[in-house]
């Protein structure tokens, strides 16, 4: 299972660094948006993996690293906070320039 | 008078006649003059001390870590200097009184001057290593002002920059010099450092000390190869030229090179280099300066050769060529000074300083050409004049350096007698010019102060021993820190060389006058470089290649820099992994299972299919969408069921936001990259991921090192915490205060949201292209009232889940945060149901408050602990019952969350009220 | 509990501005008064946390003990980093207010005091998530700024500047998963503690992550080559944010001294001297970039950003090494640069308000010199004694660290001496409007600043010496935390 979470993290990297090098502002952001994802799973499952102990009191006796847990949820919020200001900045700057590159190149 | 305050009055006075100038232009200069003569008392008052050879010192601790004090030590050598530079300081503001227009601001000007002289004062006053540098960038950037003072020209501006880059840059590579002679000596003090030869010159720093310290004062001395800023420096007014470019700073070069002469003069290096440089710009500056067309061009270049002949002299290293050395830097100072203020007076007089325009001015200017006759001839090196005496000794130690120096030494008084008679000959003698505007003599406020330094130059001459002689001595006796009593006379004997080569050089001189037309003639047809435009070309290049550096890195906007970034990441990130030992992990693997499995086969399908299908932008979205929740999934099955939750949550918000921002965007991103483009892009992408994905294997694949923090959260979160999720006690308790700032973040991203959204409704560009865009299929879907309706049914179920979510959060799955999201989904969903405008017509609150409630109640809840002596946001709880529901603890915690709740929701809902008020602007064009 | 009020920096703003969100969104002047007094306040409680902070000082959040809770340490260099922030933010909100820069869009007051919250507690938090966390309040709280007034250009350069630290934000994550994962804890002092007892076979992953967090300050620290967002965002940002902005890069440069010093020292055997070994070349490397920017730049705000990236350079290269005589030097060049950076960027400012072309008044001319000689580091003012410090400190690798850090002041000399004689000499249009007492204040006050850093350079000297010993003794930082063990 641990090679199914690595490669899924690798591949959610692979499209976010690779979206992110793009010239427009809407796949830029698709691409900070994977790599978000990949760092949250990259997180997470640094806490290591464990199937069917969730962290609550009395459920269990080995539970899921917790703090991991707890880590990852700050980061998914903080992230989404960061993705919407950066969504609405793009859609400003298409507003205000009249375009979405974001290569410092002037409309063709 | 302290030496302290003798550098320091300038400073303090300075802004005196910038004040006074309202009161006139006399106040100003009475202001100026007045500080001057205050501080040229002061030092006067030192005279018998020093002259009989007591330096007088003063010492303040500053900066004991960096080894700099403000010591100061007035000795024979900065009592020659001192004099100089405030004695003729006086007589530059009364020349300036009368030579600058009634336009120019007076006040101003002496105020530039008085940080000039100040700074003048303070170099060779200083007795530490590190307050003579500052004292030396201070001139440098004060004679900027002042060469730049016609600003409106740009050849004053060119050669105040120039002037600036040569002697400021200097000064950088002096501060290297410095501060390595400083190390190498022991201490910091000149006073002792000059006693530390032996230590110097034995160490093997010495060499880039000495070369480090002599490009500082070559620079600013005007040496070559760093002679060619000086004429430039020529666009200032005259009384600039007079007393920076011929009496003082000029002169700071030689100043250092004098009070260094004990460390280091004898040694080869120095006797080299400094001698030959010297012999170099002497003659090079002097052929020039014969050739000068322009008066103060011709003062100039004189001026370069005379101070590399006082170079060379303190290059020789013995004690009777640096009284030499001392002897013309006072003769020097006083017939250039006087010459520069005289081609002022003629510049003046005929508006012109063309020598090849001027002529016979003696019948019109008598007193002037008078003045300028003595003055001239002094630097010919004519008897009786100080000028002589100086050419004499200097003759007299050429000779005893062997016949090479000699002869050069020789030819360089040629060239002094030629350039000093065709000064006067061309300006003065020969018919008057007719074109000429009735030139005459100023009055007395002009050529008053010419005419003391004439008479100086006259009694010097004619009087050495009464007048130079206790001066030169002492400096002399100073620099060398042996007692020195010079022998002053204009008469040698006729067994001196010096005679011989001095009579050599004037004949040939003479001659030289003489073929002048033909020698013109031959030099307008040699080409030579311009040591100008050499200049420019090297600082057009030295620009050109920093733009073009500075293109290549900021010129590709984000994407370059993203890619460069990634690529240092990659590369510091392999070479640290691979630079130490690593240990494979040891920890059993989780057996495969099937629906993961497929999970994870979807999961990467979608996720590759994203990069793939990118163009199409609601496809792509939509990609993400699918991938986040497969994300939850995840979480999830590996026993994170808070984190599936909020994944949701977050995701649906995250996705329904862009959703609503693609209709303000283009809906398919162009093919813009070129392949190879793609390639590196596709390149780094795969390297990133191998990275990341491989750093995660190897992490799962270990135990931790150290037992993890969690297993005490685990312990304590029922009887410390008071709830059995302990992710839940982690967010709102143990690590709360990361929550704080969580919640923080996402209320001001919402107010940035909605300060962006006014700026766009306020700015015209914006909300003509929103007027003109089309909002497309996406939004234009008519609401179907099934769907409103449902929905609408839908809301009152979503809030009590929300409630349900918030009040079980402590001990199971759930929480403010989840609620918070849960509620703005519902409402998020009624607004896209129901359309952009009745949505946001029906939003009866601020959500500002309800970000403001949010954050201030987490805070209250928090700080209410500081009433009970416990430190912020420690929590207290006790349980409660509700008919309906299972038992629920109450806790300071819950209230904690309760302000998460609210932050959460203020938060959507004020972004989505930012979109709508954008999509209001389009939709009010839309017929109905 | 005694020293609460070492949390007062991160709640005072935070609750002013919520405040200033609940009762001032109507009430402009009301959001002035709260965000002026909220400034204050600060400064007031860094001047006193910075003269009476002795022995470093632990906060424990929420009671728990450390490394299990959060725990906030207020030691020397927290305190003279609080300092620099509210002694600069004062005058920069001062100039903000009086010349009406806070009208040019919303929330101002409020984005300006969760900014300054986020800056203090990424000084005074000892826990690296939750450094994390406040340093995304700072960040997001400076995307606001940085946009505030909109107009195409600003919000392009505000995508930039986002998508690179979101980024590093990314990379910072990362950082902490790896160091969670090997080493089972977030809090610094404990990660200190165990670093020296890392197995062996674990050190290429610790070595990954100190490198990976090097980097994350080096986003923020403006370190080549992840510098290139910098001139964009200064130069487009409004002049008083990328005055403020003077205190943004520092935060890097804190973070590096803090990890550098505390977590990763170079004598440590598990990483070495891998952070100076990275260091070092990209300090050389920023200060060449950052001066021939400067020479290139065609406009003041451009030539202000790259003398910034020249400051961050010395500084980083002086901080190294981690020897006590560098870090005392690079502390002391921080505070130096803080204040003149902001200094040009507020002259700038005033020379944008003025129609271009015309005749600049003489006093801003004034204005202009001073803040060119302290930002070159000329005599006589503190640039030139940070510059000797910090000379005085590289010493020992003179041969390679004098002629880039000279050569680097020699760029700008050449730089800033062609615009400054460009926008001030040069211009021979109708004269400008002279300078408004409003407009001069907060130059003045940031020049006295730099005034007093110059006369009591020997005292302020001493004490950023102390700083520096302080971090090469980690001990009683560490023991301030208390640290329990692990159940």
């Amino acid at each position: 299972m641990e090679m199914l979470f690595a490669t899924a993290i690798g591949a959610l990297t692979f499209t976010g660094v690779y979206l992110m090098l793009r010239l427009r502002s809407f796949p830029m952001i698709l691409g900070l948006t994977f790599l978000s994802y990949a760092v949250n799973l990259f997180l997470f499952a640094a806490g290591r993996l464990t199937p069917d102990a969730a962290p609550i009191v009395g459920t269990t006796d080995a539970p899921a690293d917790p703090l991991p847990q707890a880590l990852v949820l700050t980061a998914i919020v903080i992230s989404f906070g960061m993705t919407a200001v950066i969504v609405m900045m793009s859609l400003g700057a298409r507003l205000e320039g009249g375009d979405d590159r974001v290569d410092g190149q002037d409309a063709p | 008078m302290s030496p302290a305050l003798i550098a320091a009055l300038p400073f303090l006075g300075a802004l005196l006649p910038a004040l006074a100038a309202r009161a006139g232009r006399n106040a100003a200069a009475l202001a100026a003059g007045a500080v001057s003569l205050a501080a040229f008392l002061g030092l006067m008052s030192h005279a018998p001390a020093v002259l009989s050879g007591t330096a007088v010192t003063a010492r303040l601790d500053w900066v004991p870590a960096l080894g700099l004090s403000a010591s100061f030590r007035l000795d024979g050598l900065a009592f020659l200097f001192a004099g100089l530079i405030l004695g003729i300081g006086l007589l530059i503001i009364l020349y300036a009184r009368f030579y600058l227009s009634e336009k120019e601001p007076l006040g101003r000007f002496l105020t530039s001057l008085l940080m000039f002289q100040g700074a003048m004062t303070g170099i060779v006053l200083s007795d530490n290593i590190l307050m003579l540098l500052i004292f030396w960038e201070l001139t440098s950037l004060t004679s900027f002002l002042l060469i730049g003072w016609s600003q409106d020209r740009p050849e004053s501006r060119q050669g105040a920059r120039m002037a600036l880059a040569v002697t400021g840059g200097g000064g950088l590579a002096l501060i290297a010099g410095m501060l390595i002679l400083g190390q190498i000596a022991g201490s910091n003090d000149i006073s002792v450092i000059v006693t530390r030869a032996a230590e110097i010159q034995a160490s093997p720093l010495c060499l880039p000390a000495l070369i480090l310290i002599l490009i500082g004062a070559f620079t600013k001395s005007a040496q070559f190869p760093f002679h060619f800023w000086l004429p430039h420096a020529m666009a200032a007014p005259t009384p600039v030229s007079a007393y920076l470019h011929s009496a003082t700073m000029v002169k700071a070069g030689l100043y250092l090179m004098a009070r260094l002469w004990p460390a280091f003069s004898g040694t080869p290096e120095w006797t080299v280099i400094v001698t030959a440089t010297g012999l170099a710009t002497i003659l090079i500056a002097a052929k020039i300066a014969f050739f000068q067309t322009d008066l103060k061009a011709l003062l100039a270049y004189s001026t370069v050769s005379h101070l590399g002949l006082i170079t060379f002299l303190l290059g020789l290293g013995t004690p009777a060529a640096a009284t030499a050395a001392m002897l013309h830097i006072l003769a020097h100072a006083s017939f250039k000074a006087a010459l520069f203020m005289l081609a002022g007076i003629v510049d003046h007089a005929a508006h012109t300083r063309d020598l090849r325009r001027l002529g016979g001015l003696a019948r019109a200017m008598p007193l002037t050409f008078a003045l300028a006759a003595i003055a001239s001839l002094s630097m010919a090196g004519i008897p009786p004049l100080n000028g002589f005496l100086s050419k004499e000794a200097m003759l007299t130690e050429a000779a005893l350096s062997g016949p090479l120096v000699a002869a050069v030494a020789t030819l360089a008084a040629l060239f002094s007698v030629a350039y000093s008679l065709r000064f006067l000959a061309h300006a003065f003698l020969g018919q008057p010019r007719a074109q000429l505007d009735h030139p005459r003599d100023p009055g007395p406020g002009l050529w008053a102060a010419p005419a003391v330094l004439v008479a100086i130059v006259l009694a010097s001459g004619l009087a050495p021993m009464a007048t130079f002689g206790p001066l030169v001595d002492a400096a002399a006796s100073a620099t060398t820190g042996t007692a020195i009593h010079a022998h002053l006379t204009l008469w040698h004997g006729l067994q001196a060389p010096a005679l011989y080569l001095s009579l050599a050089a004037f004949g040939a001189g003479l001659m030289t006058l003489g073929a002048w037309p033909r020698l013109a003639a031959l030099w307008a047809a040699t080409p030579r470089p311009d040591a100008k435009a050499l200049f420019d070309i090297a600082l057009a290049g030295l620009t050109a290649t920093a733009r073009r550096l500075t293109r290549a890195l900021q010129g590709g906007g984000l994407p370059r820099a993203l890619a460069i970034a990634t690529a240092t990441l990659l590369a510091a990130g392999t070479w640290a992994f691979l630079s130490a030992p690593h240990a494979p992990g040891t920890r059993a693997l989780l057996p495969l299972q099937a629906a993961p499995a497929a999970v994870w086969a979807v999961l990467m399908a979608a996720t590759l299919a994203t990069a793939a299908l990118h163009r199409d932008r609601l496809l792509a979205l939509l990609l993400t969408g699918i991938t986040g929740l497969l994300l939850a999934a995840a979480f999830a099955w590996t026993s994170a069921p808070d984190l599936a939750l909020t994944q949701v949550a977050v995701e649906v918000v995250a996705i329904l936001l862009m959703l609503l921002a693609l209709n303000f965007l283009p809906r398919r991103t162009p093919a813009e990259s070129a392949p190879p483009r793609r390639l590196r892009d596709l390149a780094l992408a795969a390297a990133a991921a191998l990275g990341t994905g491989s750093l995660a294997y190897a992490l799962m694949t270990r135990d931790a090192a150290f037992a993890p923090i969690s297993s005490f959260h685990w312990a304590q979160s029922k009887p410390g915490a008071g709830g059995t999720n302990a992710v839940n006690t982690i967010i709102v308790d143990f690590r709360g205060f990361d929550t704080y700032g969580e919640i923080i973040v996402l209320g001001i991203a919402a107010l940035i949201l909605f300060a962006l959204a006014e700026s766009l409704l306020s700015s015209r560009t914006a909300t003509a292209r929103l007027a003109a865009l089309d909002t497309g299929p996406n939004s234009g879907d008519p609401h179907p009232t099934m769907t409103a309706v449902a929905l609408r049914f839908l809301l009152p179920v979503a809030l009590t889940v929300a409630l349900y979510l918030f009040l079980r959060g402590h001990n199971l799955p759930g929480g403010g945060f989840v609620a918070g999201l849960v509620t703005a989904i519902a409402l998020l969903l009624q607004y896209l149901a129901s359309g952009y405008v009745r949505s946001d017509a029906r939003r009866r609150f601020d959500s500002h408050a309800f970000i403001a409630a949010g954050v201030l109640i987490a805070t209250a809840t928090g700080a209410a602990a500081l009433g009970f002596g416990l430190p912020f946001l420690t929590s207290g709880y006790t349980y409660v019952h509700l008919p309906g529901l299972e038992q629920f603890e109450l806790a300071t915690a819950a209230l904690f969350d309760l302000g998460v709740f609210f932050c959460v929701l203020g938060a959507v809902l004020l972004s989505i009220a930012t979109i709508s008020r954008l999509a209001q602007q389009t939709r009010e064009r839309e017929p109905g | 509990m005694t020293g609460d009020w070492i949390i007062a920096p991160i709640l005072l703003p935070a609750t002013l501005a919520g405040l200033a969100l609940l009762l001032a969104r109507t009430r402009p002047a009301l959001a002035r008064v709260l965000s002026l007094a909220g400034t204050t306040a600060l400064l007031a409680l860094a001047l006193w946390a910075l003269t009476t902070t002795t022995a470093p000082l632990a906060y424990r959040l929420g009671d728990w003990p450390a490394p299990f809770g959060i725990v906030l340490v207020l030691d020397r260099l927290s305190a003279l980093m609080l300092t620099l922030t509210a002694a600069l933010a004062l005058p920069v909100l001062i100039h903000a207010i009086a010349n009406g820069r806070d009208r040019q869009g919303a929330h101002f007051h409020a984005l300006w005091l969760f900014q300054l919250m986020g800056l203090n507690g990424a000084f005074l938090t000892a826990d690296a998530f939750n450094l994390f966390v406040f340093f995304e309040i700072l960040l997001i709280a400076s995307y606001g700024l940085m946009t505030h007034g909109g107009g195409a250009q600003r919000l392009r350069a505000g995508i930039a500047y986002i998508a690179v630290n979101l980024v590093g934000s990314t990379l910072f994550l990362f950082a902490l998963a790896t160091v969670y994962s090997v080493m089972g804890t977030l809090n610094l002092a404990d990660l200190a503690v165990k670093m020296a007892d890392l197995p062996e076979g674990d050190r290429a992953l610790m070595r990954l992550a100190a490198v990976l967090l090097l980097l994350v300050f080096a986003i923020k620290g403006a370190l080549v080559p992840l510098h290139i967002w910098l001139p964009g965002t200064y130069a487009q940002a409004p002049a008083v944010v990328a005055a403020l902005f003077a205190v943004m890069t520092k935060v890097g440069a804190y973070a590096a001294i803090r990890f550098g010093t505390l977590v990763f020292p170079p004598d440590l055997p598990a990483t070495g001297t891998i952070l100076s070994d990275l260091l070092l070349p990209a300090a050389l490397l920023t200060l060449a970039a950052g001066a021939f920017g400067a020479l290139a730049a065609r406009s003041l705000p451009q030539a202000a950003s790259f003398a910034a990236i020249v400051s961050m350079g010395t500084a980083f290269t002086a901080i190294a090494g981690f020897t006590p005589q560098g870090l005392a030097a690079a502390l002391y060049y921080i505070a130096h640069s803080t204040f003149a950076g902001a200094l040009l960027f507020l002259i700038s400012d005033l020379a944008a308000t003025r129609p271009a072309g015309s005749r600049l008044p003489g006093a801003l001319a004034a204005l202009f010199l001073t803040a060119a000689i302290a930002t070159v580091g000329l005599p006589p003012l503190s640039g030139f004694l940070g510059k000797l410090f910090v000379l005085q400190a590289t010493a020992p690798q003179a041969a390679l660290i004098w002629p880039a850090l000279l050569g680097a002041s020699f760029l700008m000399l050449l730089g800033l001496s062609r615009l400054g004689s460009d926008l001030f000499w040069k211009p021979q249009g109708p004269p400008a409007a002279p300078l408004t007492a409003a407009e001069v204040a907060a130059p003045l006050t940031l020049i006295a600043a730099l005034v007093a850093l110059t006369v009591f350079a020997g005292p302020a000297h001493d004490h950023m010496a102390r700083i520096a010993a302080d971090l090469s003794d980690p001990a009683p930082y560490i023991a301030a935390n208390a640290l329990e063990g692990t159940p």
